[in-house]
């Protein structure tokens, strides 16, 4: 059963590289060309290496909180929502310190991803589509924030101030990763024991994979739902405030630039489970960090990467026999 | 039909095992047997919906089946559940034509009792005209009129000279039904024969014949003090088995599910669709088990897993197997052990021993009657009336959702058939 598992995932990972380089001939180049440039542009240097763990912090945490929420059959689309919520919570709390900035930035992921649940208890309101919807919600808050009242002090751009230096994430040694990898890493252990070693996960699944049973085995399944969907926030939000502290330090328009969307991908090719999440994190942080160099070397768009993302959705939907959207 | 040597394993374990059957037109063969039998599988074979390991099938007619479980679109009417398999006939002919009883055909299956539910499947089954049909467990969820409405639309059937198989573990049914009976036991056939008595069928069924009676526990009886559960007018006392006995569809679902959605306490439930809600099939015996505690931690919940396996004689391989794959036999008692293990002052059991064999429902009554003697308050709601006689200190009927006044067994023998159709007091 587990191999079987692993054997499909790499498998999608396999075929959505595959196709990527082959989308080369269509740009004039060869698969072997861009292959070797998506390898070297991610892990073939100590500086690509990094620029790859760099991307796979946020998306590390994303696809936590899409794993956490699908596991408990609660459909969490609203990463990007919550990531934002999480930045700006973290941005306002900056100036009391970096615990606090994190601590804000857990909070506000859940508060905003609660909206949802609180719609779903109240009018039986699908969380699909409110956490959406939620998700433009946040984008345009934020555009306002950074256009208004958040502006820097200069007026010049559309964007914050950077946040005070004592609320930056520490860099690690010499290089330009930041402690944000060790709270990342840390979350999955987390939510792994959180699934697989206590009665609260146990209850989560058991709601997830059949509400009415769990229901009358006396599982209070409302009520796992509001705290799976504000643990799922809290993740997408955490991620959201590293991305802050750790990497721009400062909020603007794009700031999401689609790591909530992403998780779904991440969490996805790990089988939902958290730490299958580590792989698939880093596999899709060398993904994003490849385009990149593909951009750059061979003038192909970096949204490539997406594609990629796409691909491995697919091929996991079709290959895995989970019942995605039923949750009986 | 014929089968030659039929073989099928799942694993390890042998379902059917080199059986060699012959049916002719027109009877209406028993399939009896304790569950994990063989039974299901043998005729999933028959009606090709299973590939034999081994072994040959002639001349397989036109094969009508009706599961143990509903294969129904919930939120489709009757007529759409019936367009969904023949199209473009009418759902009220269809309906005349099976000589089966069930009105309002634009009601939503959701909204059907389980009776109801089965009473669609057959009609469904009967509408493809099959040569052959499967009836795996029918009259495990009907009320006895319901039951013979079924008998004279399977005596009806062979008269026209489609076999019949009828898969079931009550006995009298069997010998009233059948004009053959196979019984089967660990995938094989142990006996192959006409007219029998209770007493042979029990004792082929049944490797280990108990000598103990399904009777009255002796003494027992309510204690005095306070009822443990009142909802006007039904009172359950602490120590005592209360049973609510009705057809079908007469509020029966409603009234479990109301009681566990109020009910706040030491309460053990256990739900009458076994399929949608007695365990969760993804996980294993053991996390299933564990859901009713409060503290969980998986090698704990192994261990205790392990010692209930034992103690109810469940056939699984190992506590973390997962519970979809057990038979449903097998699955009602890992619902049991979770349930009744936690000591539960009160205990709602719906249909607890529905599709049980012999031995599963002998089991499931004397754990009911060791909580009563240890003190828990029962409420038991059964469609079968020999089980609601059988352990009822006290019975009440309901009909159209409402509960008659508190009988005495012997009050509800002479008045349970009129209070169940509804025909004054």
């Amino acid at each position: 059963m587990r191999t079987r598992r692993i054997a499909i995932a790499v498998l999608a990972a396999i075929v959505a590289i595959a196709l990527l380089a082959m989308s080369g001939i269509a740009f004039g180049h060869s698969p072997h060309e861009l292959l070797s440039i998506l390898i070297s542009g991610s892990v073939g240097s100590n500086f690509a290496l990094q620029g790859t763990l760099l991307k796979s912090i946020p998306l590390l945490l994303t696809g936590l909180s899409v794993a956490i929420a699908f596991r408990a059959g609660v459909w969490n689309i609203g990463g990007e929502g919550q990531f934002l919520a999480g930045a700006l919570g973290a941005f306002l709390a900056a100036r009391y310190g970096m615990v606090a900035a994190l601590a804000t930035s857990l909070l506000a992921g859940a508060i905003w991803a609660s909206i949802a649940s609180a719609m779903r208890l109240w009018r039986n309101a699908p969380e699909v589509l409110t956490t959406i919807l939620l998700n433009f919600i946040a984008i345009h808050l934020l555009g306002y924030a950074v256009n208004g009242p958040l502006q820097e002090a200069s007026g010049k751009y559309p964007q914050s101030d950077a946040i005070p230096v004592a609320a930056m994430l520490p860099t690690l040694g010499a290089s330009e990763l930041h402690a944000g990898i060790i709270l990342a890493v840390v979350a999955a252990i987390a939510a792994w024991f959180l699934l697989y070693r206590t009665s609260e996960g146990l209850r989560l699944r058991a709601s997830g994979f059949n509400r009415s049973a769990a229901k009358w085995a006396g599982v209070n399944v409302d009520a796992q739902l509001v705290r799976a969907m504000a643990i799922s926030g809290s993740m997408a939000g955490l991620a959201g405030g590293i991305e802050l502290l750790g990497v721009t330090h400062r909020l603007f328009e794009r700031f999401a630039a689609g790591y909530g969307y992403a998780g779904i991908a991440v969490a996805l090719l790990a089988q939902l489970h958290p730490l299958g999440t580590l792989a698939s994190a880093f596999f899709f942080g060398a993904l994003t960090t490849g385009a990149g160099e593909l951009q750059r070397t061979a003038g192909i768009s970096s949204t490539v990467a997406t594609f990629g993302q796409a691909i491995v959705i697919l091929v996991m939907i079709v290959f895995t026999r989970r019942r995605f959207g039923q949750t009986r | 039909m014929r089968l030659t040597h039929i073989t099928k394993s799942f694993g390890a374990n042998k379902a059917v095992d080199d059986v060699s059957l012959n049916f002719s037109e027109g009877e209406i063969v028993g399939l009896v047997g304790e569950n994990g039998a063989g039974k299901t599988t043998l005729m999933s074979i028959a009606a090709g919906e299973l590939m034999p390991d081994d072994g040959t099938i002639e001349d397989r007619t036109n094969v009508g089946i009706v599961h143990q479980h509903f294969l129904l679109v919930n939120e489709f009417t009757i007529a759409e559940n019936l367009a969904l398999s023949m199209w473009g006939r009418d759902p009220a002919e269809v309906i005349r034509d099976s000589g089966i009883d069930l009105r309002g055909f634009h009601r939503r299956v959701a909204d059907l009792s389980v009776g109801e539910k089965s009473k669609l499947e057959l009609i469904k089954a009967i509408a493809g005209h099959p040569r052959f049909l499967i009836l795996d467990e029918p009259t495990s969820v009907l009320a006895p009129a319901e039951a013979r409405e079924l008998f004279d639309v399977m005596r009806r059937l062979a008269a026209d000279g489609v076999t019949v198989v009828f898969i079931s573990h009550k006995i009298p049914e069997v010998l009233e039904v059948a004009t053959r009976i196979v019984v089967m036991r660990r995938g094989r056939i142990i006996v192959d024969g006409g007219a029998m008595s209770a007493e042979q069928l029990a004792e082929a069924m049944v490797e280990k014949r108990s000598r103990e009676d399904t009777r009255r526990r002796a003494g027992g009886g309510p204690a005095g003090g306070p009822p443990a559960l009142r909802i006007p007018p039904l009172e359950v006392h602490p120590g005592e088995i209360v049973s609510i006995i009705g057809v079908a569809g007469n509020g029966q679902s409603e009234l479990a599910a109301n009681l566990r959605d109020t009910l706040r306490g030491h309460i053990a439930h256990i739900p009458e669709d076994r399929a949608r809600d007695g365990l969760i099939a993804e996980m294993t015996i053991a996390e299933n088990i564990a859901l009713a505690e409060p503290r969980w931690n998986p090698r704990a919940a192994s261990r205790r897993a392990a010692e209930l396996i034992e103690r109810f004689d469940i056939r699984a391989q190992s506590p973390l197997q997962r519970a979809g794959s057990l038979s449903g036999g097998n699955q009602q008692k890992v619902i049991l052990a979770r349930e009744l293990e936690r000591k539960p002052e009160i205990i709602v059991a719906a249909e607890p021993t529905r599709g049980l064999d012999i031995e599963a429902t002998r089991f499931v009554h004397d754990e009911l009657r060791a909580a009563a003697t240890r003190g828990a308050a029962i409420l038991l709601i059964t469609s079968d009336l020999d089980e609601a006689f059988a352990l009822g200190d006290a019975i009440y009927v309901i009909y159209r959702g409402e509960l008659s006044a508190r009988l005495t067994p012997g009050e509800a023998a002479s008045q349970a058939p009129r209070l169940m159709a509804g025909v004054g007091t």
